[in-house]
C-alpha cells in the first residue's frame, strides 16, 4: 500500500517541440493539489498523460501504486478526469449520462442509482434530470460532467479548470465538493488560473513552466521561497515564472 | 503589409465578397489536396472536351427553334428544382449553422444589407456549382463561333437568384410552422427529403418502367409551352436574345428585392428563435433507476440507440443514403422487367442493409461525441468497439428482415439465404468501418467519405459481392 496517489518520474512529451521535459511529481493521497503554470506550460498535457489520453515519450506514471503503462485499466478504474470542455452528449439527459458513465466504470445499478440521485440533487440538477443537455448553459454542463466524474467514486479526481463557466454560488459548491472529496479520503488535482482559489483551497501547490516543475510545496513554503511573509500566491507565481522565463 | 480592399468596407458588395470568400474556403476545406488535384485534372479534361465540341460546332449553324426552346425549358425546370433544394440547404446553413449572424447583425450596418448579402451568397454558391458544369463546354462553343449562347449564363443567374429567394422562403415558412424548437430539425429533414425526392424523380424519369423524361418533354411540347410567350423566355435567353435576358434577370432582381423587403423581419425572428436553445423535456417523474443498465454492452447499445433516435435529421440523412441506391433497383426493374424480381430484391436487401449497417457503424464508432470519455474509462477499446458494432447491427436489423421476407414469399430457402447474406454483409460493412474509418464529428455524416474513402469504397465492394452471391443463389433456388 502506498501513501502516494500520483507518482510521476522523468515524464517527457514532445509534439512539434518539447512540451514536457522530464517532469517529476509526487502527490500524496488525501490531498488537494493545485497544479499551476503559465499558458502552454504543459499542465493539461501532463494531466492528459496521467489519464491515458496522451502517450508519454518517456517516464513513468503510477496511480496509487498502479503503473499506468502496465495496467491502464486498473489505473483508470480509480481515476476520474474532468476537462475544461465537458465530455457530454448533448442528446442525453443528465440521468442518462450518469447511467452511461456508471456503465463504463461498471458500477452496479444498485450502487449507481442512489449515488446518481444524490449527485443530481446536490448539484441542483434534479429538476433537469430528464432534460437533454443540449439546451444547458456551460455551467450546467460542467455540473453534469462533474456528477459523471464523481459517480464511480474515484480515488483520484483530476480536474482541468473546473470553475470555468460557473456562477459564484456554483463555484462555491464545487470548491466545497472538492474539499469534501478530500475529507472523504480521495485525492484531488486541479489546474486553475484563478490563483486565489488555489491559495485558499490547495494543500500543496506545484508550479510548472516549460514542461518541468519550477517549485512545489505548501503555500507557506512558496512564500518562504520568494522571501516574503505577506506574499500572495500571485506574487510568488509571477516572480517564479518570470525567473524561469 | 495590409491589403486594401477595392470595395468600401461595410458596403453590400464588400459583404457579398466576404460571403463568396467564405463559401469558396468552405468548399476547399471539404476537399483534401489529393481530391482537389483530381478535380482540377477532371476539369482540365472537361475543358479539353469542351474545346473539341466547340471546334466541331463552329462549322454548324445553331439557331433558335421551338424544339430547342422546349428542351431548354425542360432542363431549366429540372435544374431550378435542384437549385431550390440547394437553396433550402444554404438557408438552413445560414440561419442555424454558419454562426456569423451574431457578428453581422451586431455590426453597424442595415439588417437588410446583411440579408441581401446572405441571399446573394446562397445564389452565388448555386451559380458556382452550375457554372463549373456549364462554362467549360459553353465558353469554347461561344468563342469558336456562337457567342450568342453566352446568354445561358444570364439564364443561370436568373434561375439561381429566384431559387435562392424561394429556398429562403421555404426555410422561413418551415421555421414558422414548426416553431423555434423544431425549426432546425424540420428544415434539415425537409431539405433532405426534397433533395431525395428530386433524385428519385430524376432516376425514375430516366430509368423507370416508362420513359418519364420523354413523357414530360412530350407534355411540354404538345402544349407548345416552350415555343412562345413566357415559356420561351429561357430558350430565347440561352440563345442570346437581349430582351429575354433583360426580362429574366430584371424579373429575378425584382424577386430578389421583394424577398429582401418582405422577409427581413421573418428572417430576423427565425434567427433569434434559432439562437434560443430551448430545453426539451420536463421531469417525467419516473424513477431514474430504469435508465441504468447492467453491463458495458447494454450501456453502449442503449446510448447509441438514444443518440440516433434523438437526431431525426441525421436519421433522415442515413435513409437518404439508401434512397440514393434506388437507381440500382430502377435499372434492374425498369426496362421491361429485364431481371427477375426475387434475385433483384435479394441483391437490394444485401446492399441496402450493408450500407445502413456501415452508416450506423460510422455513427457509433467514428462519430463518437466524446472519445476522451471512453479513453479514460476502464474499459478495453475492443470491448467498446464490439458493443458499438453490435449496436449498429441492432439498429439496422429491423429493416434487414423486410426484403428477405419478400424474397421468402417466392422462395422460402432463398429468403433464408438472403437473410443470412444480408446479416453477413452488415457485419462485414460494420467491421470495415471499425477497422478503417477516421474519426469525424457526427454532423459531418455527409462528408464522411472524405475522411474514410477507403472504408466507403471497400464496404460498397463487399456488399455488392455479397449481394451478387445472394442474387445468384436466389435465382438458382427460384
Amino acid at each position: 500500500m502506498t501513501d502516494l496517489a500520483l507518482r510521476i518520474r522523468g515524464l517527457k512529451k514532445a509534439f512539434d517541440k518539447p512540451v514536457i521535459t522530464g517532469l517529476d511529481l509526487d502527490v500524496a493521497a488525501g490531498q488537494l493539489y493545485a497544479l499551476l503554470g503559465p499558458n502552454g506550460a504543459g499542465k493539461t498535457t501532463t494531466l492528459r498523460m496521467v489519464t491515458g489520453l496522451t502517450r508519454p515519450d518517456a517516464g513513468s506514471i503510477e496511480i496509487y501504486g498502479i503503473d499506468a503503462a502496465r495496467d491502464p485499466l486498473g489505473a483508470k478504474a480509480i481515476t476520474a478526469w474532468l476537462p475544461d470542455d465537458p465530455m457530454l452528449y448533448d442528446k442525453l439527459t443528465p440521468t442518462e449520462y450518469l447511467a452511461f458513465v456508471a456503465g463504463l466504470w461498471r458500477v452496479p445499478p444498485a450502487q449507481a442509482v442512489p449515488e446518481a440521485e444524490r449527485l443530481l440533487k446536490w448539484l441542483e440538477l434534479w429538476d433537469q434530470r430528464d432534460t437533454r443537455c443540449e439546451g444547458f448553459s456551460r455551467g450546467m454542463k460542467q455540473k453534469v460532467a462533474l456528477a459523471g466524474a464523481l459517480i464511480h467514486q474515484p480515488r483520484l479526481l483530476i480536474l482541468d479548470e473546473p470553475l470555468t463557466g460557473l456562477d459564484a454560488t456554483m463555484a462555491r459548491s464545487v470548491k466545497d465538493a472538492l474539499r469534501a472529496q478530500v475529507d472523504a479520503g480521495a485525492t484531488v488535482i486541479v489546474t486553475t488560473h484563478i490563483l486565489e482559489v488555489a491559495e485558499r483551497l490547495a494543500d500543496r501547490i506545484g508550479i510548472i513552466a516549460h514542461g518541468r516543475m519550477l517549485v512545489e510545496g505548501t503555500m507557506a513554503e512558496l512564500r518562504e521561497r520568494v522571501g516574503g511573509e505577506d506574499a500572495t500566491l500571485e506574487d510568488a507565481f509571477i516572480r517564479l515564472t518570470s525567473e524561469a522565463a | 503589409m495590409a491589403r486594401t480592399s477595392l470595395l468600401p468596407p461595410g458596403s453590400f458588395p464588400w459583404l457579398v465578397a466576404h460571403e463568396i470568400r467564405q463559401t469558396m474556403r468552405g468548399m476547399r476545406a471539404r476537399t483534401r489536396t489529393r481530391t482537389r488535384w483530381l478535380g482540377y485534372a477532371l476539369l482540365a479534361g472537361y475543358v479539353a472536351i469542351g474545346c473539341f465540341v466547340g471546334w466541331g460546332l463552329s462549322f454548324v449553324p445553331i439557331r433558335f427553334s421551338g424544339l430547342a426552346s422546349t428542351i431548354i425549358l425542360a432542363v431549366s425546370i429540372g435544374a431550378f428544382a435542384f437549385m431550390v433544394a440547394q437553396a433550402v440547404l444554404g438557408s438552413q446553413h445560414t440561419l442555424y449553422e454558419a454562426g456569423d449572424l451574431d457578428l453581422l447583425l451586431s455590426a453597424p450596418m442595415p439588417e437588410r444589407t446583411v440579408l441581401a448579402a446572405k441571399l446573394t451568397g446562397i445564389a452565388g454558391a448555386i451559380v458556382a456549382t452550375y457554372l463549373v458544369l456549364l462554362l467549360p463546354m459553353l465558353v469554347p462553343i461561344a468563342v469558336l463561333g456562337h457567342p450568342a449562347l453566352l446568354g445561358a449564363v444570364g439564364l443561370l443567374l436568373a434561375l439561381a437568384l429566384v431559387a435562392a429567394c424561394l429556398g429562403l422562403a421555404i426555410t422561413l415558412a418551415l421555421a414558422k410552422l414548426a416553431g423555434p424548437r423544431a425549426a432546425r430539425t424540420v428544415g434539415q429533414i425537409a431539405a433532405a427529403v426534397l433533395g431525395g425526392a428530386l433524385f428519385l424523380f430524376g432516376q425514375y424519369t430516366s430509368n423507370g418502367p416508362r420513359s418519364g423524361r420523354a413523357a414530360i418533354f412530350d407534355w411540354l411540347r404538345h402544349r407548345h409551352l416552350g415555343e412562345s410567350g413566357i415559356g420561351a423566355l429561357p430558350g430565347k435567353a440561352a440563345f442570346g436574345d437581349p430582351l429575354a435576358i433583360l426580362l429574366l434577370c430584371g424579373g429575378a432582381l425584382l424577386v430578389f428585392a421583394a424577398t429582401g423587403f418582405a422577409f427581413q423581419r421573418w428572417f430576423l425572428t427565425s434567427y433569434q428563435m434559432a439562437s434560443v436553445r430551448l430545453s426539451r423535456a420536463a421531469p417525467t417523474g419516473k424513477a431514474i433507476g430504469r435508465t441504468f443498465r447492467t453491463g458495458l454492452f447494454a450501456t453502449i447499445v442503449a446510448k447509441e440507440v438514444r443518440l440516433l433516435l434523438r437526431d431525426p435529421a441525421l436519421a433522415f440523412q442515413i435513409v437518404l443514403r439508401v434512397v440514393y441506391l434506388a437507381p440500382l433497383l430502377f435499372l434492374a426493374l425498369g426496362r421491361n422487367n429485364a431481371v427477375p424480381v426475387a434475385p433483384t430484391l435479394a441483391f437490394a436487401s444485401v446492399v441496402v442493409i450493408g450500407q445502413l449497417a456501415g452508416s450506423f457503424a460510422w455513427l457509433a464508432i467514428s462519430a463518437e461525441d466524446t472519445p476522451d470519455l471512453l479513453t479514460v474509462a476502464p474499459v478495453d477499446k475492443r470491448d467498446v468497439d464490439r458493443a458499438k458494432l453490435a449496436a449498429a447491427l441492432a439498429m439496422a436489423a429491423p429493416l434487414g428482415v423486410i426484403l428477405p421476407l419478400a424474397v421468402a414469399t417466392e422462395t422460402p430457402v432463398g429468403g433464408l439465404v438472403t437473410l443470412a447474406l444480408t446479416a453477413a454483409a452488415g457485419v462485414a460493412a460494420g467491421y470495415i468501418e471499425l477497422r478503417l474509418a477516421k474519426p469525424m464529428p457526427r454532423k459531418s455524416f455527409n462528408q464522411r467519405r472524405g475522411g474514410g474513402a477507403v472504408a466507403g469504397i471497400l464496404a460498397m465492394l463487399v456488399t455488392v459481392v455479397f449481394g451478387g452471391l445472394a442474387a445468384g443463389a436466389v435465382y438458382l433456388l427460384g
